[in-house]
């Protein structure tokens, strides 16, 4: 991932989308738990700045719990944008750490919930991204709130796909189109296989 | 006018075993992205190790070694 950061920060790639071993939201300053070991997101944030000059990054969460570990690490820093989608409501006072309780609203919403959790997603980062300017942007894309897996938001593939839209418009808009996908939780190799390739499709498909 | 290329970074340990999901989400992988392969706009790479130097700006000391004790 952080390969795939500097690729990106240089101009070779336009963007790209980074495949785990282990998770990295849940890996904060000093503690590890929930499937992750280390802050893949923060170290490839950080490689940028020590060695290339990178400012301010945008993160947007959608695994289905919340990064708490990524959040640790950023907590006092307003040049990184966290928005994450989980099951808390919180902004900061600086407005560069928002969480947007999207449970219950899912919940509520049954078959809808890919349009209440796409329309939660754009309203909770787009405006703030803009507002933000970030050099780069970043996508934690977990699987896990999918229909059937264990995080289950009863999401279809379709919301995903609205999310890269989403954060593949901003990107081209805000900073050259410099994205990075990092995959998140979910479980299912069904779902994996199916929803993967066709995000990587989204990706290298959007050209100016 | 340049090619803007998407890159796909990937290691096959991530299909072999996977703390999170103990081997299996990606199991399928990389044979699922044949096809997307087939595109000049798109390159795989394959993830390289960072060092621990770059994990200490972000992490203690103390949970790169918790890390490296805990069963995962």
């Amino acid at each position: 991932m952080v390969d795939a950061a500097e690729r990106i920060w240089l101009g070779e790639l336009v963007n790209a989308f980074a495949f785990i071993g282990a998770g990295g939201h849940h890996a904060g300053r000093d503690f590890f738990g929930g499937y992750c070991c280390f802050n893949d997101v923060a170290i490839a944030i950080e490689k940028l700045r020590g060695a290339h000059g990178l400012c301010r990054a945008a993160v947007l969460d959608t695994d289905a719990h919340h990064g708490d570990g990524t959040r640790d690490i950023y907590r006092s820093d307003p040049a990184v944008l966290h928005v994450c989608l989980c099951g808390t409501e919180y902004v900061s006072a600086d407005g560069t750490k928002v969480d947007v309780d999207i449970y219950d609203r899912c919940l509520e919403a049954g078959a809808r919930s890919d349009d209440v959790y796409l329309g939660a997603a754009t309203a909770a980062f787009a405006p703030r991204a803009r507002s933000f300017g970030p050099e780069l942007l970043v996508w934690y894309f977990g699987f896990d709130g999918h229909q059937g897996d264990y995080g289950d938001l009863g999401l279809t593939a379709a919301c995903y796909r609205g999310l890269a839209g989403l954060v593949l418009a901003l990107a081209e808009e805000l900073c050259a189109g410099r994205l990075l996908v990092v995959l998140g939780g979910g479980s299912r190799t069904d779902l994996a296989t199916s929803l993967i390739p066709p995000i990587i499709a989204r990706l290298a498909e959007v050209r100016g | 006018m340049a090619i803007r290329r998407t890159g796909i970074f990937y290691h096959p340990s991530f299909s072999r075993r996977s703390y999170l999901t103990v081997g299996r989400r990606l199991a399928e992988f990389p044979g699922a992205l044949k096809d997307l392969l087939t595109s000049p706009q798109v390159v795989l790479f394959e993830s390289p190790a960072v060092s621990d130097d770059l994990i200490l700006r972000v992490h203690t000391k103390e949970l790169i070694d918790g890390v490296a004790k805990d069963p995962l």
